[in-house]
């Protein structure tokens, strides 16, 4: 027959989505709304875990380890333990610190209160070494070898890094990457059953209609490629919704409540999360649909 | 055009059709009568692949249907068009829409779907009732339109199902007429019927079913 091809027409299955989607409006908001919710749990999890990324990352060019030179090293013993820990190919810097500068350094730090030093005899404190160590280096077994290492240079007493501080925060930055991988990984499940259900109840709903258009010729392309398009269009939805939830939420974060809550002023907020939450509504939504009507037999 | 060769089916709790064979050829426009649950829809569900048989053989315009999988069943049902008993009118959807849909599952392009569509509900004197939903359409009307539905894509072969069932006798012979004025043009056509009133001086070929048993071939 002249015109008929096999080719799908994209207009009509465009219409069909559309028509059912305005048919079926209450049970699709739903949907949409609830995928909403989803992404914009996924997106302040991946906001919370970005903004520990960003403080874990100022953290080893902070980090300083204290090295405590033993007493009485004359000044050539000093500058050789000095170049030994220079030497070490983990050093970014070595500050030498004298017994003097050391004590000037606490008054200074004591300010109004320097007067209980004044009874001292000799000064306590001992001559030390600042080591700054490259960023690679920052680990907490890392750390632990290098203060061995610089252990055993003569003239050295002790080595002092903060070590429970290090691993604490390690522990809370691989915590929070595992919580959040595990939220995503959850909220991602979640929503995308949410499209998988709509869509079977959509199917089911037309269950009449669908076998109706098989009996008179239609394909199962035909009759699928609007329900995967309706999924991802209600995916598509929930993720603007989720987006201009963000936008609320970045506004009563960063004008209402930074004023009372100072730290709140130096959240930062990663954008592209933001842009990427239609299309991940979209994938969801698609992926979900998928799932559906692969799942479904007619 | 149409062949059984030993055909049975069977469903669960009885035989609808022993070891039918018969053939109808080309142009032909033949009746199947019977009582009810004689067979007659099973028959023509058998020719559009809703049914498969559980013994037999079934050719359809040249085709083995037993050789065909899921996938070619939607191309040789193109081939074929189907005036339900139940109508299966989409109800959401306007008469134009309905008999639409037979080319928009073709993939037909919307330019050519307008003027075919207007042409064939002209031929079923439906021209006037395009944009009505088949609820506000009568029986007889919605009858006409599932039959445009049929016919619209010219297809090898019409089968009806009843097509003139809870019709008054005025609207079953405007019904028939629209069939016979298809088959005149080359269709072949298979009407099921248990209304005997359709089935005098047809002199049109009649196949006879009762449980299950072809009685008269009519050849």
């Amino acid at each position: 027959m002249k015109g008929v091809t096999d080719r799908m027409s994209a207009p009509y299955t465009f219409k069909l989505a559309m028509d059912s989607l305005w048919k079926e409006k209450w049970i699709n908001l739903l949907s949409a709304l609830t995928i909403a919710t989803g992404l914009l749990l996924m997106a302040v999890a991946l906001s919370v875990l970005y903004n520990i990324q960003i403080a874990t990352r100022k953290l080893p060019e902070r980090f300083v380890i204290t090295v405590f030179l033993k007493e009485g090293l004359t000044e050539e013993k000093i500058r050789d333990a000095v170049s030994g820990i220079k030497a070490n190919p983990k050093v970014k810097s070595a500050k030498y610190i004298s017994k003097d500068a050391a004590m000037k350094e606490l008054k200074a730090l004591m300010k109004d209160s320097d007067y209980i030093l004044e009874g001292l005899d000799e000064n306590p404190l001992p001559a030390s070494v600042e080591v700054g160590i490259n960023k690679e280096a920052v680990s907490e077994p890392s750390v632990r070898a290098f203060s061995d290492e610089l252990r055993a240079i003569e003239g050295i007493e002790d080595v002092s890094y903060g070590e429970k501080l290090l691993s604490s925060i390690q522990a809370i930055k691989s915590g929070a990457e595992g919580i959040g991988a595990l939220v995503i990984i959850i909220l991602s499940a979640g929503i995308t059953f949410v499209c998988y259900s709509t869509v079977k109840i959509l199917f089911y709903r037309k269950k009449d209609e669908i076998e109706t258009l098989q009996l008179l010729g239609a394909t199962k392309g035909f009759i699928r490629a609007p329900f995967v398009l309706e999924g991802g269009l209600i995916g598509l939805a929930g993720g603007l919704a989720a987006l201009s939830g963000i936008a609320g939420l970045k506004y009563l974060i960063s004008i209402k409540l930074a004023s009372l809550v100072p730290v709140l002023q130096s959240f930062a907020y990663p954008s592209a999360v933001a842009v990427y939450l239609p299309v991940a509504g979209l994938f969801v939504g698609l992926l979900g649909a998928l799932i559906a009507i692969g799942r479904l037999r007619f | 055009m149409i062949e059984f060769h030993g055909v049975t089916k069977a469903y669960e709790n009885s035989t609808a059709l022993r070891n039918l064979s018969f053939l109808i050829e080309k142009g032909e426009m033949v009746f199947i009568t019977g009582p009810s649950g004689a067979g007659k829809s099973t028959m023509l569900k058998l020719m559009y692949m809703a049914e498969r048989p559980d013994e037999g053989r079934i050719v359809i315009n040249g085709t083995e249907i037993e050789t065909l999988g899921d996938s070619d069943i939607p191309y040789l049902r193109r081939n074929i068009g189907v005036v339900f008993q139940d109508f299966r009118l989409l109800p959401r959807k306007t008469a134009f829409d309905n008999v639409a849909l037979a080319l928009r599952i073709r993939g037909m392009g919307e330019s050519d779907i307008k003027p075919l569509v207007n042409e064939t509900l002209k031929m079923v004197n439906l021209r006037h009732k395009t944009d009505s939903l088949p609820a506000a359409l009568s029986g007889g009307e919605q009858q006409r339109v599932v039959i445009a539905r049929a016919i619209v894509s010219e297809p090898a072969i019409v089968l009806a199902d009843e097509p003139t069932g809870n019709l008054d006798p005025d609207t079953s012979s405007g019904i028939m007429r629209i069939l016979k004025e298809i088959n005149a043009r080359g269709t072949t056509i298979v009407i099921a019927t248990h209304n005997r009133e359709l089935l005098k001086d047809t002199g049109r070929r009649i196949l006879r079913l009762d449980g299950g048993n072809l009685l008269e071939r009519g050849d």
